[in-house]
């Protein structure tokens, strides 16, 4: 809930936002991106197992990340192609 | 922005290792939440500026739940495939995709129901899953169409990979990605709490 009213509160300021600083606004989206990614891997460095974890389930975690993540891919790409892409075709 | 991505990863990893105590940098590391705040402001007035949207949006109706339809299903099947090839029990597996990615959550929830070594890899699984749908938006966008690079990113699509999403695809798919985490960061605790009954 409270990710979607910041969003809301984005769009609003996005409403009257002066186009001249669209760029800067962009810029804002990589730093913060960054920092985000940096945020995440200091926490999985300073987690004690990360490493032995990683070398010991490291194969198992990554099928059980590839697998689902590309029959998601697929089955999403099939249902878009069939019902999301026709739908915009007629609407232009 | 891919290249500065693997970067930050990998000096974070490297920080975080030294268990170093500058108190900027750990400063920033610790108010993760807070800069995610002022990400989605920011990706939010970028959605805003793009006048009309809305009414598009409007007109997708039930079909815009589609695509996080897919993206359960998908995990599921793709969980049920994993527990056959490392012939895991069929609940488990299940519920180490049902995670789509948020890996804090699985990670801890699936310790509880089934012990560490299964919350270490829905950790590691869904962590590597966010990383994955991070870096893979680009070719996704090139190869596939711009709704399918919602997909890889299942319950993450609403933060970390949606100024990915604004770069590669439109301020179309943003709104569609930030719906689809949305529902499917719903349906991760459920769908895991399912798979363990008492």
């Amino acid at each position: 809930m409270k990710i979607i009213l910041i969003m809301v509160l984005g769009v609003l300021i996005g409403h009257w936002f002066p186009e001249r600083h669209k760029k800067k606004n962009e810029l804002f989206q990589i730093i913060c991106t960054t920092l985000l990614i940096f945020s995440m891997g200091v926490m999985l460095g300073s987690r004690e197992n990360f490493l032995r974890d990683l070398s010991s389930l490291g194969v198992q975690s990554l099928l059980f990340c590839l697998i689902p993540a590309i029959f998601s891919l697929l089955l999403v790409y099939v249902l878009s192609r069939r019902y999301l892409e026709k739908h915009n075709k007629e609407e232009r | 922005m891919v290249i500065l991505a693997i970067a930050a990863l990998l000096a974070g990893i490297f920080y975080g290792m030294l268990d170093g105590a500058n108190p900027i940098i750990s400063g920033i590391a610790s108010h993760s939440d807070l800069i995610l705040i002022l990400l989605m402001i920011s990706v939010g007035i970028s959605v805003g500026t793009h006048h009309g949207l809305l009414q598009k949006i409007r007109e997708y109706h039930v079909k815009i739940l589609l695509i996080p339809a897919g993206v359960i299903v998908g995990s599921l099947l793709g969980g049920v495939v994993c527990s056959l090839l490392l012939r895991l029990p069929l609940n488990q597996g299940i519920s180490v995709a049902s995670g789509m990615g948020w890996y804090s959550l699985s990670g801890v929830t699936i310790s509880n129901f089934a012990g560490a070594e299964l919350g270490s890899i829905a950790f590691l699984s869904n962590l590597m899953r966010e990383i994955f749908s991070f870096f893979s938006i680009p070719l996704i966008a090139k190869y596939f169409n711009a709704y399918s690079c919602i997909a890889p990113a299942g319950a993450t699509s609403e933060d970390t990979t949606l100024p990915m999403m604004i770069r590669y695809t439109n301020e179309e798919t943003v709104v569609l990605s930030v719906i689809n985490g949305i529902v499917c960061s719903a349906a991760v605790p459920i769908l895991i709490s399912l798979c363990y009954p008492r």
